[in-house]
């Protein structure tokens, strides 16, 4: 597979992230934290896999509700479709009484929650959370150094962890036999 | 497909599709009754008042660490029920495999059918095609009187080119074997286009396990 220079690191259909776009997702989002505040932030792909969880709700686990935001989003993009007002980077917002929920697109790829206190005032909030959306985006689908200076991803340690030498398929049979045995 | 490589973590989604009240949302359960609290994570269902799924189920496994991976399957199912037909085209979106689980009653060909081809819409506005995903046919409800014959219906419902595994998903026969089927299918079609080409393609001809048939002759173990 060629490395794709105007879209981020895929393989297939799906999202690979290296470490320096790790970082940059990391500093965005502590930015993001810190000058809202947000009391946390929770970054998804579209699919529902959870990249990155920052700030503090006691008790959550991010898997579940990774997989709620990317439904809620996809939805949410179906809605406005069909009613005929999408655009990307349309925001949704729950007002609660402590707090506030921001939900919205990063690019093609990623899906953004972010949760403010009530304070907090809503236009500076939006503007931040879509400013930080942008950049997210920008940082997924910019190819990373890591593969700028390989004739092809085939190159790469990563790849030949996921090609080379066993069989993937009987090791991930063999770790489900073990899983389901475990009981 | 989501690849981590600073957390070496391989994320794969894989989706439950088929007819309404297939046993869909019951293989789902059944994994997570078996598996281990501290490999899954709680089991999402948004469902209506009647206990029918609404938008879809959810439910993570984490295997334990391949090649310095630590692979997670995202399982997903659809709502059933024709009338959510939209939200099961979001659901099936960027799925990297996808078990059909057919109803077994015979009161249910036609039920199957459409689901089938109505999957089948669906991946193709996506561009994907039912030979470039990952694919397995589950026929539960084999406990049913009279309950299709995957030998007989398969190749009739055009199946046939798929590994088939008999279910009872109720009482948990084939969930695992199905689940197994399908993360390895995934997994194949994974290092097939991570490879130069032709050099896996090989190797990945479709699974035997002890519930399915040789993908080319239809035929089942009992």
């Amino acid at each position: 597979m060629q490395p794709n220079p105007s879209g981020p690191a895929r393989l297939r259909s799906g999202l690979i992230l290296y470490p320096s776009q790790n970082h940059a997702i990391d500093v965005a989002l502590s930015e993001l934290i810190e000058q809202l505040p947000a009391r946390y932030v929770l970054l998804t792909d579209v699919s529902g896999q959870v990249i990155i969880s920052r700030g503090h709700h006691t008790g959550l686990d991010p898997v579940p509700l990774a997989s709620l935001v990317a439904g809620d989003l996809a939805a949410n993009q179906e809605i406005a479709r069909l009613l005929g007002e999408y655009r990307p980077s349309q925001l949704t917002l729950r007002e609660g009484d402590t707090a506030h929920t921001f939900t919205v697109e990063a690019g093609a790829y990623l899906a953004l929650l972010v949760q403010i206190d009530s304070h907090v005032p809503l236009g500076w909030a939006r503007i931040m959370v879509l400013q930080c959306a942008q950049k997210l985006a920008q940082i997924v689908e910019t190819p990373p150094p890591e593969t700028q200076h390989r004739s092809s991803t085939s190159d790469s340690a990563e790849h030949r962890l996921l090609t080379g030498g066993d069989d993937l398929s009987d090791l991930f049979g063999n770790a489900l036999d073990e899983l389901w045995n475990q009981s | 497909m989501y690849i981590n490589w600073q957390l070496r973590e391989l994320n794969l989604k894989i989706v439950y599709y088929g007819p309404a009240l297939s046993g869909k949302t019951t293989n789902l359960e059944q994994i997570y009754n078996r598996v281990p609290a501290d490999r899954r994570s709680e089991l999402i269902s948004l469902k209506t008042h009647e206990d029918r799924t609404l938008f879809f189920d959810f439910l993570q496994l984490e295997l334990g660490k391949i090649n310095g991976l630590t692979p997670k399957l995202h399982l997903y199912t659809v709502p059933g029920q024709t009338y959510y037909e939209a939200s099961r085209k979001l659901v099936l979106r960027r799925a990297d495999g996808v078990v059909f689980v057919a109803d077994s009653d015979p009161a249910r060909v036609r039920d199957n059918l459409e689901s089938w081809r109505n999957m089948q819409a669906h991946l193709k506005e996506f561009g994907t095609s039912l030979d470039s995903i990952a694919l397995v046919v589950q026929f539960n409800k084999q406990d049913l009187p009279g309950a299709l014959a995957p030998t007989v219906y398969a190749p009739l419902m055009g199946l046939h080119h798929y590994p088939v595994i008999k279910a009872i998903a109720i009482q948990r026969i084939g969930v695992f074997e199905t689940l197994k089927a399908i993360t390895q299918r995934v997994i194949a079609n994974v290092q097939r286009h991570a490879a130069p080409s032709g050099t896996l393609d090989q190797k990945h001809q479709p699974l035997e396990t002890p519930y399915n048939t040789p993908a080319r002759t239809g035929r089942m173990q009992p």
